[in-house]
């Protein structure tokens, strides 16, 4: 893995930009990542701990009529990748981001943001890995003597990456940025017997957190134990509406499915046809947010997937959609008419990957004042859903949504009894528009190729199914 | 169009017999190679070289599309626990500093550096392969064409790839040959939905007509999209408990892959218990006989080892209706008196190896049998979208995308979306008949635990009786 300083790494930048530019290719874009890994996997077949050192780079190149990608492993090399030589550059021109308003290379973060304090600290060790995993297995076991972890999944990484492009001959963006993520993966399951009887459950939950030794396991088998007993002991309604709390793990995953109505081409079309007739998206309990600078998000960084410099975007204003997102490499004559914001929304899940719009830490902003305790006092008659139990179903073209739920029924604001085998149905849009109160515990998991964040909320009038 | 000379591996100049001492001093005694009695640990070396060339729909920027990879992965396994490191390169300093982090010793130890040489990289367009690449820019036309010869035009995206990953295994006593595969990969994007395929790449030494295999994949493919076309308005059947389901080559071997090859992978029989506990319990009835084959798929993605230098079997997983021998790779066979390794792939150096099938085979039935005989109103299912198993409870989904409707012994009226449910074990009880005609259908992308492989199938038609189906 290239180890060389800054200097070095924008002179390398600069050669494959000069050698595209030789090729006839006078705008290009030349992304290099770096990155490191430790991976701890526990399953039944054994435990396997795993090292990884990644290097890899890709250039997108282009004049007015043609265009071309390429990526390979190892350090940006003029002469290709793998040293081949260039592929014929086809198809349509090449548009790449406005140049100018980025931060400096590499070492020089953007205005208006400051390098996380974390960045440098040593990876998990793999005896460090191994008592977090047993801790968690430990309190799996207190808090459900049946339960057992099946398979866990640690890794704890670093990484850094530099953008430098030219458009048509003149200099564009260089700039590079430095990360953080560590992901817990977990399933268990829950024999079945006990004096209650109940069936086997299964459970699976995947957080992201900036470090592993961040991670705290008690609360990972709390919430795995609280999941697995629902589910072997729930049961659920023929047909029922009712008030409804939809934890943080509901309320990202509809927030997640509802990414493609603020990012892309058409995600103004998509979300005007669940808009109600005075243009309301949702109700004006929801703020719908995307920080790429989210202090403390797992995927903090002063510039997107192009080298653009990211800002917060605010996605819906109490209820009402504000104009979609586009990357600020979108072709104009597409854009302008649509009223969409050019904004720095590209992302990149790895460096073979081409740049495609979507969201960083996207959320649906809390509210300070309202805790989780009190919402679900205020719950005459409801159910409080902690989790989705298969993979929900959202058709934005119909306007509808299926979520698999798991949870509590609620009566009096105390549990009464465990829910499962449910289903939530509705319309999507009416379903947005009868959210009532958002609370403050904003919890974000790794979704849709971003974080995806969302406090408990309450829903009015849900209609729930046995399944 | 000439043929392009066979090109020689990328690994024959790798110095695998340095890889192999260095290896010696992990794991001197490997006791799947014969070594000294009693070893428990053993160690390889995994270096990779992976192409994609991509061909964008309607010529969308980026017009044309090169990846470019290779790197190599050291593996120690000692008593249960498994240590790797990979890298993004094929060079000695990388492949020492590897070996030392796997044996968890400080940098400062001497490993020594073998000369790791590969072949460069050959141009893209130029010397290459200039042939193969002009059929993969074909393929989207011929598939154009043969969707104009059914009368039919609606809007279809075509993206088309051409894959080709070079591999080899070094152990620290057994080099096996260098294991090539060569196939495309073609996506569609409907307005109705999304459908892919796999088409091996014609190689180019077989004295097959390239050309001609291209074509017939081109019907094939264009086949299934006027199905999809001419299904797209039409209304999902009720649900019911007692459909007779006819499923096609393509629908059998998606149907397999989910309810046999997954379900018999030694991992997830691992969830449960011990995987040789399976072995013996009757799965389908006596009519059912599956296979995994690696030796046996299309020339260009045939294998002679696995992923682990194990050398592949043909392994029967179902035997006349009961459990015979589940997939395994070397970790799940160790120790075991039952299960036999040769079933290991990795998706790529940065993943371990895992028990999974290649090459799957339906062995056909005895030619007398009618399938859609007495099936009326029952289904053609001739594509399924996708399957889910749920390995703890044997819960199976099938998603039909659409089908046909069975009327006096033919397919008539379009039907759409449905799904087909039920456990593992209960639809397989339900094949009923076995078709006599088996074909390469079927290939595509396994992804399960998030980890992309390719997976190959020759099969008939099967019917299943009793089966249930919902919205």
């Amino acid at each position: 893995m290239s180890t060389a300083p800054a200097a070095e790494r924008r002179a390398a930048l600069d050669a494959v930009l000069e050698a595209l530019a030789v090729h006839g290719l006078p705008s290009a874009e030349i992304y290099a990542k770096r990155g490191r890994a430790r991976v701890i996997e526990e399953t039944p077949g054994g435990v396997t701990v795993s090292y990884h050192r990644e290097e890899g780079w890709a250039a997108r190149a282009g004049d007015d009529r043609r265009s071309l990608f390429a990526a390979a492993t190892g350090a940006p090399s003029p002469d290709g990748p793998g040293g081949g030589g260039w592929p014929e550059a086809d198809g349509e021109a090449l548009v790449l981001a406005d140049p100018g308003g980025s931060p400096g290379l590499f070492d020089e973060p953007g205005e208006g943001w400051r390098e996380p304090p974390d960045l440098d600290a040593a990876l998990i060790g793999e005896r460090e890995a191994a008592g977090l995993l047993a801790t968690l297995r430990g309190e799996l076991s207190a808090e459900l003597p049946r339960a057992r972890l099946l398979r866990a999944r640690l890794s704890d990484g670093a990484s850094e990456w530099e953008i430098a492009s030219r458009v048509a001959g003149t200099p564009g963006v260089a700039a590079g940025a430095r990360g953080r993520a560590a992901i817990v993966r977990l399933e268990a399951v829950l024999e079945e017997g006990g004096k209650s009887g109940a069936r086997p459950s299964a459970a699976t939950l995947e957080i992201a957190l900036r470090q592993a030794s961040a991670v705290d396991p008690r609360a990972l088998a709390r919430r795995l134990a609280d999941r697995l007993s629902v589910a072997a002991q729930g049961t659920a309604p023929d047909h029922d509406r009712a008030v409804a709390l939809l934890a943080p793990a509901v309320g990202t995953r509809l927030l997640a499915a509802l990414s493609p109505l603020f990012f892309g081409d058409a995600a103004g079309e998509r979300a005007e046809a669940l808009e109600d007739r005075d243009g309301r998206l949702a109700s004006d309990a929801v703020t719908v947010v995307d920080d790429a600078r989210l202090p403390g998000g797992v995927l903090d960084a002063p510039i997107d997937g192009e080298g653009s410099p990211t800002a917060p975007a605010t996605l819906v204003a109490a209820g009402v959609r504000r104009p979609p997102l586009v990357p600020r490499s979108a072709p104009r004559r597409s854009r302008d008419g649509r009223g969409a914001r050019r904004w720095a929304c590209m992302r990149r899940p790895g460096w073979r990957d081409l740049p495609a719009p979507g969201p960083s830490h996207l959320y649906l902003a809390p509210s300070a004042d309202v805790g989780v305790g009190e919402m679900l006092r205020d719950v005459a008659r409801g159910y409080y859903l902690i989790d989705l139990d298969g993979s929900p179903r959202v058709d934005l073209a119909a306007d509808r949504v299926s979520l698999p739920v798991v949870g509590f029924r609620i009566e009096g604001g105390a549990a009464t009894g465990p829910l499962a085998g449910a289903t939530v149905e509705s319309g999507l849009g009416a379903l947005l528009r009868r959210i009532e109160t958002a609370a403050r515990d904003l919890t974000f998991f790794p979704l849709a190729g971003g974080m995806v964040g969302a406090p408990t909320l309450r829903v009015g009038a849900v209609e729930i199914r046995r399944r | 169009m000439p043929a392009a000379a066979p090109q020689p591996h990328p690994f024959a100049t790798l110095d695998t017999a340095a890889a192999a001492r260095a290896l010696s001093q992990l794991a001197p005694g490997d006791p799947d190679a014969g070594g000294e009695d009693g070893a428990d640990d053993w160690a390889d070396a995994f270096f990779e070289r992976v192409e994609e060339v991509e061909l964008p729909a309607d010529g969308a920027a980026p017009g044309a599309r090169l990846r470019r990879e290779e790197g190599l992965a050291l593996r120690l396994v000692r008593g249960g626990r498994t240590w790797l490191a990979a890298r993004d390169e094929i060079a000695p300093e990388a492949f020492s500093d590897a070996l030392r982090q796997v044996a968890r010793v400080l940098p400062s130890a001497f490993y020594p550096e073998p000369r790791l040489d590969v072949a460069p990289w050959s141009a893209v367009g130029g010397t290459g392969d200039p042939a193969g690449l002009d059929r993969m820019a074909e393929l989207p036309f011929a598939v154009a064409r043969a969707i104009r010869a059914r009368h039919v035009a609606f809007p279809v995206r075509l993206s088309v790839r051409r894959h080709r990953r070079h591999v080899q295994v070094v152990g620290p006593r057994w080099v096996p040959e260098p294991e090539s595969e060569r196939f495309f990969s073609l996506r569609a994007d409907l307005p109705w939905g999304r459908w892919g395929t796999l088409v091996p790449e014609p190689p180019s030494d077989s004295g097959a007509d390239p050309e001609a295999a291209l074509a017939a994949a081109a019907e094939e493919v264009a086949e299934a999209l006027v199905e999809r076309f001419r299904s797209r308005h039409a209304a999902s059947p009720e649900p019911r408990r007692d459909a007779v389901v006819v499923l096609g080559p393509q629908a059998t071997a998606v149907f397999l892959h989910e309810a046999v090859a997954h379900a018999l992978e030694a991992d997830t029989l691992g969830l449960g218990g011990r995987p040789e506990a399976a072995v013996g319990v009757p799965l389908g009835g006596p009519a059912l006989s599956v296979l995994d084959d690696p030796g046996s798929a299309p020339l260009s993605v045939r294998r002679r080892s696995d992923d682990e230098g194990v050398a592949v079997a043909r392994r029967w997983l179902i035997r006349d209706g009961a459990v015979a021998q589940p997939l395994a790779d070397r970790r799940w066979a160790r120790g075991s008196e039952v299960l036999l390794p040769g079933a290991g792939r990795r998706a790529s150096r940065h993943e371990p190896p895992g028990p999974r099938s290649s090459h799957l085979e339906l062995l056909s039935g005895d030619g007398e049998a009618d399938l859609v005989a007495g099936a009326e109103g029952g289904f053609l299912v001739s594509q399924v979208a996708r399957g889910a198993l749920d390995p703890l409870t044997g819960r199976f989904v099938l998603e039909v995308p659409c089908a046909r409707r069975l009327r006096h012994g033919t397919p008539a009226e379009p039907v759409g979306p449905f799904r087909i449910v039920g456990t593992v074990a209960g639809l397989l009880s339900r094949v009923a008949a076995v078709g006599s005609e088996a074909r390469s259908a079927g290939a595509g992308w396994c992804a399960k635990d998030g980890r992309l492989l390719p997976v190959w199938a020759t099969t008939p038609a099967l019917r299943l009786e009793g089966v249930e189906v919902v919205a």
